[in-house]
């Protein structure tokens, strides 16, 4: 019922979906990110042909600007490109990849002296909302804002790890045209323990410290997150050891 | 809650005096609807010897798996976890997908969080497959590896052996390797980082039907890749 009363409003609003495919990444001093791009189920589907496909890789920093858009190309099914992602300031983002056939099957890795580590994309889309409705949002998000509050449209709960020697950290990602803001309320055994509201740009995103937002207790303490925003977003985790985000670092899809 | 429940059952593998903490919920759902209908929890040596059974109170939402299988693990070595769920589909309406969080403490290396293998459940329409139908890659940088990688595999049939491909991809060269496993057990399985002086690049298990299957990268005593495979079927 929720599901089809959010499909009418985007209707009425106007606001559309792009399909998109996109990969978080994630830059340090002495770590390197590397998008993979193939394309193996082109051997399991009939009708598609790898050979001579084509991707476009576009770069998205953390405040939502383009950095980069690179362009490559797979000369089979079993080929695979590596297209280094470009270090920035922020060291965070996320790319898309445009290419009309690949719908899954790429990767992005974080490699460093002391670390490698790789997860998957995600075939979802990005939201486009018409200028009316962004004005109107972000007016309403401005006054909800300063309460610490958001328009709660869209909600992710996720289970965060932290403790001394290890942590794991949110990378958000806004996956709209609109000022995004992300209401996020850690609880533990049943009591609020912390809450933080975050203001994404268009296509930004943002690194959510967990030990910041609710201090820790023991060795390891897990905490439960509920993330309420305005538009669509995503979000990936980030596991750092005892060095925590100057160390080496993991990088991992949620469902 | 329904009549009729659904079933999910996931795996992985546990070594002793590693953190390891899986979510046996899924992330999306309400608080209010945060429970499973049953979950039970069984433990297996690498010969398929049941070490550990035991019912989970459903409405938990985390275990830490060293604290109830760090005894044996010690005793038996890595162990095979198998997670039996039942669940109510109008709570769940996807599948309660188990998540899990690793770390070894006094590791210098960063935590790892991975999704655990729902073996079977998911496609239960495949077991009666007679021909190699399920299969599953995963790709490798192409850079000299630092560290040692295995597929970690487990076979969950309680009758059935598993008959397996593993093939590996080295530049042009493509190597073959026949795996077979009895019903409960599992087993991890080197890849070498070169061949003829060509990197490792990708990694392909072929078999009837789903095995616990992860990719494992090791250094030194760190455990810094633990992931799953990207599966299709035919």
């Amino acid at each position: 019922m929720l599901r089809r009363l959010r499909s009418l409003a985007r209707r009425l609003i106007g606001v559309t979906r792009v399909p998109t495919y996109y990969l978080p990444w994630l830059t340090r001093p002495g770590l390197a990110c590397v998008v993979l791009v193939n394309n193996i189920e082109s051997r399991f589907t009939t009708g598609r042909d790898a050979h001579g496909l084509a991707a476009t890789i576009t770069q998205y920093d953390a405040d939502g600007s383009v950095v980069g858009v690179q362009h490559t190309a797979l000369d089979d099914s079993l080929d695979t490109s590596e297209v280094p992602v470009a270090s920035t300031p922020s060291g965070h983002g996320f790319v898309t990849v445009e290419a009309p056939t690949i719908h899954s099957d790429l990767y992005v890795a974080l490699v460093g002296d002391e670390a490698y580590t790789a997860t998957h994309g995600r075939q979802e889309f990005v939201e486009h909302y018409p200028v009316l409705a962004r004005m109107v949002m972000a007016g309403a998000g401005r006054v909800l804002g300063l309460a610490g509050h958001t328009l709660p449209l869209f909600a992710r709960d996720q289970y965060v790890y932290h403790g001394p020697a290890s942590r794991s950290h949110l990378l958000l990602l806004n996956l709209s045209n609109v000022d995004n803001r992300i209401r996020v309320v850690a609880t533990r055994a049943g009591a609020v323990a912390g809450t933080r509201l975050l203001r994404l740009p268009p296509m930004g995103s943002a690194m959510l410290d967990v030990a910041a937002l609710a201090p820790g207790a023991g060795p390891l303490t897990v905490d439960r997150l509920r993330l309420t925003g305005n538009a669509w977003f995503n979000l990936y985790l980030v596991g750092a050891g005892p060095r925590d985000l100057d160390g080496a670092l993991s990088l991992m899809h949620v469902k | 809650m329904s009549s009729e429940l659904a079933a999910l059952m996931s795996a992985t593998f546990h070594e002793a005096g590693v953190t390891h903490v899986v979510e046996l919920v899924h992330q999306k759902d309400a608080a209010a609807h945060r429970r499973l209908a049953s979950v039970r929890v069984e433990a297996y040596d690498a010969g398929g010897t049941r070490r550990v059974a035991r019912e989970l109170d459903p409405g938990q939402e985390t275990l830490d798996l060293d604290a109830l299988l760090g005894g044996v693990g010690r005793e038996h070595g890595r162990l095979l976890v198998v997670f039996d769920a039942r669940y109510d589909p109008h709570i769940f309406p996807y599948r309660p997908h188990h998540y899990a969080y690793l770390h070894r403490p006094g590791s210098a290396a960063p935590p790892l969080y991975y999704a655990v293998n729902a073996t079977l459940g998911g496609v239960p329409d495949r077991i009666g497959a007679v021909a190699l139908n399920n299969f599953e890659s995963y790709l490798f940088l192409d850079r000299p590896l630092r560290e040692r990688y295995a597929l970690a595999v487990g076979n969950l049939a309680r009758f059935a052996a598993a008959e397996a491909e593993v093939i590996t991809y080295y530049g042009g060269e493509r190597c073959r390797e026949e795996v077979r496993l009895a019903p409960k057990t599992h087993a991890e399985i080197a890849l070498a980082a070169e061949r003829d002086g060509h990197r490792l690049r990708r990694v392909e298990l072929k078999t009837l039907f789903r095995l616990t299957s992860y990719v494992v990268g090791r250094r030194q005593d760190d455990l810094v890749l633990f992931d799953h495979l990207f599966t299709y079927f035919k």
